[in-house]
């Protein structure tokens, strides 16, 4: 498994430090071939950048799932905000008409 | 709907409810006022979380100098009750650990998390809200990935798959 790493120590880390920078990039599937290529060339060689990529990608997918997750709601805001414009210098006429013809 | 989106994001950018309600209604009446600026949606679906992003930052750092925070409602105690590996974990517990996890980032990484990862908006529309360009956007949101994922690292199943 680390016999990559023992013929060619030098290749080897930086292909390590290589595929840390760039996994997300990988997951996301924002890589050229040339890169891709070696991200997964060295994954397969080296247990722990497959361990990375594998929880990154299962990290990425629990965040969305926060997404739909129950959120506070926002009681009286518009009341509020409503509010306050009422107390608002009295803006320019014809300037609340403007936005259509912008 | 922009609003309940904002508002989703803006939560998870400051400490509390009444921070973000403060920060949503700011944001909303500097929209207004500048409301006759824009002509289409897209630019100001960037520009409204703009400054609700900038807003919330600045609400932060504000909270950061009058001192700590305490949240008494949502604290995780990291010696206590977790469950080892081993033990089947709920999924209220992951989504607990993660929402901690996304609490803890610093607000340079935790903003591209929320708004990429989270809000699943594109690289593109993210970075462009931030107003930072994509190659620092990518990086920061990279960073942000691998804390939350070291934190949350024992509730994931080992797989050595990608
Ligand atoms: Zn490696």
């Amino acid at each position: 498994m680390m016999r990559e790493a023992l013929l060619h120590p030098l290749r080897f880390a930086g292909d390590h430090r290589f595929t840390r920078a760039q996994a997300s990039n990988y997951l996301e599937d924002e890589l050229d071939a040339h890169s891709r290529e070696r991200v997964e060339h060295h994954a397969h060689a080296c247990p722990p950048c497959m361990r990375l990529l594998a929880s990154l990608r299962r990290t990425v997918a629990a965040l969305r799932t926060l997404r739909d997750g129950p959120s506070s709601s926002l009681p009286g805001v518009s009341e509020s905000v409503l509010a306050r414009l009422r107390d608002e210098p009295a803006r320019d006429t014809g300037r609340d008409t403007g936005y259509a013809g912008g | 709907m922009y609003a309940d989106r904002l508002h989703a994001v803006v939560r998870r950018l400051v400490d509390d409810d009444h921070d973000a309600e403060e920060v949503i209604q700011e944001t909303f009446l500097r929209a207004w006022r500048a409301i006759d600026k824009f002509n289409g949606d897209s630019q100001f679906f960037t520009w409204l979380y703009r400054i609700g992003v900038n807003e919330a930052s600045r609400r932060t750092a504000r909270n950061r100098k009058r001192g700590p925070v305490v949240r008494l409602d949502d604290q995780v105690d990291p010696a206590d009750d977790r469950p080892g590996p081993a033990q089947s974990v709920q999924h209220g517990d992951l989504r607990r650990v993660l929402e901690q996890a996304v609490r803890d980032l610093k607000p340079d990484y935790r903003a591209p998390l929320v708004l990429r990862d989270v809000e699943g908006l594109s690289t593109t529309q993210a970075a462009d809200i931030l107003g930072i360009g994509e190659a620092a956007f990518k990086s920061r949101l990279h960073r942000a990935r691998l804390e939350v994922r070291s934190a949350i690292r024992e509730y994931l199943p080992e797989d050595d798959h990608p």
